[in-house]
């Protein structure tokens, strides 16, 4: 099992306020690893950074031994990582079935004809349940199914890790278990490494093979999903939030 | 295309032949300079509409077109068709210069640059008077050996249509969804492997393209190229037609650039108001009717058939 | 040599002016993302206005001046209530918005002022020999002085008052601020006003030495715009030192090369920035 990223020294700051500071960590191939912490702790910039959106203005980051540190977002996607928003983001303009496509298109790869890209993206749409939208406008999906959109556009991009960004927020019980469905197959039918951010304690700890804690920007805590609950530090970070 | 769509187009260029048999030489004008506008709003609407970025350079890289082939024309002798080749490869390279050089930056780095760049290219083509002849206007020969407005009119509905088809091939071609990817949001369509900067930039280059072969007929029907032609007044009305006509729509400009002229032929008589009034119309249009005429008509539509 | 100088002078005289009215776009840039196009027709309204407020009715100049300036402040809050305020977020209508508001003004000053260039009595009269080696025309003096003194109170407005504050919170973080109790849109809104009254101070300034026309507006914009690219969007200081480059190269390029293509140097700044320095002088390169 070879690491598949690994960052260093990792740290991003906005005006005066470090977001992220002197983080290291790295996945295995085929693991699932939680990244939990507190609102505010720089879990989303740490996707950021690992998606391109930002750089980091010290540390680096490398994907399967690759260095990654300044790239842009299109060029971390076609080496594999592939993103879903905490706040959704699909392309409300466009159809279903376009916003599947775009992740497709985004391969890079010419030698597909456009028939075969329609083909894989009805299949991607069916793969997350949104068969028979694929004609309707993102826009009037409900927020479940816009996730599910969003997750089918990263998918095709043929990602080798996936960073979900609290996926399962605002789902009902059954709907979470639907989604940590698709994630268990997503994982040990299209084998990929996922990297998530939650809030959803119990689908988190029970899902994940490890568990990643942030606190105001600092890497606090690593280890098994049972170390991580009674870590006292972790206990306390979670603790000074109100409304954990 | 759908068969209905594909009807209706055909119905249209059918009816689009014709206006030489009833129209008067004036009016026969009118609808060629039309044309141009169509060609003008239709291409500007490619970038604007469909991804977004503003150019303020589209009536300059029309000049860039009508110049170039004008002044190949001219002094060495070309035939106007390989000007007009030839001016619009001037104008494509241009439009990926400058977008190359400012689209990385963002949007309104874009629009900064452009409306200079319309502004530099005034001042030369005004001031570099014994190439270009300045204010009085470059001399160029037409496309016919006996002038016709029968025969320009069919060159520019021929030149039109072919333009249309191309734009409607890229809009629905996976290009044209990228730049709508692009324009939905830019940081999903940059995380989901989209070079959003090429895409730009792509999207620009064949915009400024298009209006430098729009321009380059243009100037071979006027036979006089003068600095109006890349002027920012100029772009202004292929704005006005694209934002009233309706931007991000195929149809939108085609209307806007149709009912703007013809308006402001009638508007001309009490004297040079159409631009304020155009202005004023655009404005409202922008705040309160994003979508534009076709826009409107089209959810009129919905809502009366539906 | 004296000539030289003179050309020098000249430049910082016009260079202090343009980083007022580049300090007017560069505000609402840094805040609301809006560039604002028409930034030029206010400049050559505040000229006209200044103007007609001393030659037609008769005002004392001195009070002509800031009344114009305030008339051009309330045209720009109007512009931001009524047109701006509805595209913030949506950079497209705002390019376009603003871009058919100059030519709809400029249209309307051709209407209402006609196309003649006009100019505001001088304030002062005279010339004075500086340090005995060139005659400098007292107005250009004032002028500097007057735009010296626009520009100290810019900067204490922004580096001290609660007004400034806001503004610098809004422009660094706008979800941040509105946490902290900032209103935006009043903020916004009086932001606008003010960049437009910078527009229009450096027009009231300027115009007593260059007469206003309909048709130089779109080169005021122009300017404006190539001084806060080469200092950097949203930096202050990057305005100041942009506007005394611009203003000096474009007088001595005027001088020694080509009047004709005085604007020419400009762009050539603009394209030169552009390639080797994104980003500007004093600008931050972004993530």
């Amino acid at each position: 099992m070879g690491v598949i990223i690994e960052g260093k020294g990792l740290t991003k700051s906005f005006g005066g306020l470090t977001a992220v500071k002197k983080v290291d960590f790295h996945l295995n191939k085929g693991e699932i690893v939680g990244l939990i912490g507190p609102n505010g702790a720089g879990k989303t910039t740490l996707f950021n950074l690992m998606s391109g959106v930002y750089h980091p203005e010290e540390g680096t980051l490398s994907f399967n031994g690759m260095e990654i540190t300044s790239l842009k977002s299109f060029e971390i996607c076609r080496l594999g990582i592939a993103r879903t928003f905490q706040i959704v983001r699909p392309f409300l303009k466009m159809s279903c079935l376009e916003n599947v496509l775009i992740g497709i298109i985004g391969r890079g790869d010419p030698r597909e004809g456009i028939k075969a890209k329609g083909e894989e993206a009805r299949k991607l749409l069916k793969f997350v349940s949104l068969e028979g939208h694929e004609k309707n406008s993102a826009n009037n999906l409900t927020l479940i199914e816009k996730k599910r959109l969003e997750m089918a556009r990263a998918l095709a991009t043929q990602p080798r890790l996936l960073l979900l960004d609290e996926v399962l927020a605002g789902l009902n019980p059954s709907e979470i278990l639907q989604a940590l469905e698709l994630i268990e197959v997503i994982r040990t039918q299209l084998k990929m490494t996922i990297f998530w951010i939650e809030h959803v304690m119990g689908a988190i700890m029970k899902a994940s093979d490890r568990i990643i804690v942030l606190d105001q920007g600092e890497k606090i805590k690593e280890g098994r999903p049972e170390e991580v609950v009674n870590d006292s530090k972790v206990i306390e970070a979670y603790l000074g939030e109100s409304d954990a | 295309m759908g068969n209905k769509k594909l009807w209706i187009s055909f119905a249209f260029i059918i009816l689009a032949l014709f206006p030489p048999l009833f129209l008067s030489q004036y009016w026969l004008h009118v609808m060629i300079i039309s044309l141009f506008y169509v060609m003008m709003a239709s291409s500007w609407n490619l970038i604007a509409g469909f991804t977004g970025q503003v150019s303020f350079a589209h009536a300059a890289f029309s000049g860039m077109g009508a110049y170039t082939s004008g002044m190949l024309t001219v002094y060495l002798g070309l035939p106007p068709w390989l000007g007009i080749l030839i001016g619009t490869g001037v104008a494509a390279l241009l439009g990926f210069g400058l977008g190359y050089l400012c689209i990385r930056m963002g949007g309104i780095y874009l629009s900064l640059t452009t409306l200079g760049f319309s502004e530099i290219l005034r001042i030369i083509i005004t001031n570099e008077d014994q190439w270009t002849r300045g204010t009085m206007g470059l001399q160029v020969p037409g496309f016919f050996v006996e002038y016709s407005k029968t025969s320009y009119y069919y060159l520019f509905l021929i030149v039109t249509i072919l333009l249309l088809i191309v734009i409607y091939k890229i809009i629905h071609s996976e290009m044209g969804l990228t730049f709508r990817a692009v324009l939905n949001d830019e940081v999903a369509a940059s995380s989901s492997g989209i070079n959003t900067v090429r895409v730009r930039v792509l999207a620009f280059a064949i915009s400024s393209a298009m209006s430098g072969l729009a321009g380059g007929f243009y100037g071979h029907y006027l036979m006089l190229i003068t600095p109006d032609v890349p002027s920012l007044g100029q772009m202004f009305l292929v704005l006005a037609m694209a934002v009233i006509g309706g931007m991000g729509s195929f149809a939108g400009p085609i209307v806007g650039s149709f009912v703007l002229e013809i308006l402001s032929e009638y508007i001309r008589v009490y004297g040079e108001y159409h631009v304020l009034l155009f202005g004023l119309i655009a404005l409202a249009m922008a705040r309160f009717a994003p979508e534009g005429v076709v826009g409107i008509l089209r959810k009129k539509w919905r809502r009366e058939w539906a | 040599m004296s000539e030289l100088l003179m050309y020098l002078t000249n430049g910082i005289v016009i260079g202090v002016i343009n980083a007022i009215s580049a300090i007017g776009v560069s505000l609402i840039v840094g805040i609301m993302k809006v560039v604002n196009f028409a930034h030029g027709e206010l400049y050559i309204f505040a000229g006209y206005f200044s103007y007609h407020l001393s030659v037609s009715l008769g005002v004392p100049p001195l009070l002509a001046m800031p009344l114009s300036i305030f008339l051009i402040f309330l045209i720009g809050i109007g512009m931001e209530r009524t047109l701006i305020r509805p595209t913030y977020g949506d950079e497209m209508y705002s390019l376009i918005i603003t871009f058919v508001l100059s030519i709809v003004l400029q249209n309307a000053a051709l209407l209402i002022f006609g196309p003649y260039p006009q100019k505001p009595p001088n304030w002062v009269t005279g010339a004075m020999n500086i340090f005995g080696l060139y005659h400098y025309g007292n107005q250009r003096i004032l002028s500097f002085f007057i735009s010296i003194g626009v520009l100290l109170s810019i900067f204490y407005l922004i580096k001290r008052t609660w007004f400034g504050k806001s503004i610098r919170a809004i422009s660094q973080d706008r979800e941040m601020a509105a946490l902290v109790g900032v209103d935006h849109l009043k903020v916004n809104m009086l932001a606008f006003g003010l960049g437009a009254a910078l527009a229009g101070a450096a027009g009231v300034v300027l115009s007593p030495i260059f007469p206003v026309t309909p048709s130089g507006s779109s080169s005021v914009s122009l300017n404006a715009f190539i001084v806060v690219v080469l200092g950097g969007m949203g930096s202050l200081k990057g305005c100041v030192v942009g506007g005394l480059i611009l203003g000096i190269l474009e007088n001595l390029g005027a001088a020694y090369i080509s009047t004709m293509y005085r604007h020419i140097f400009g762009f050539i700044i603009l394209i030169l920035v552009l390639v080797f320095r994104p980003w500007g002088l004093f600008g931050q390169k972004t993530q």
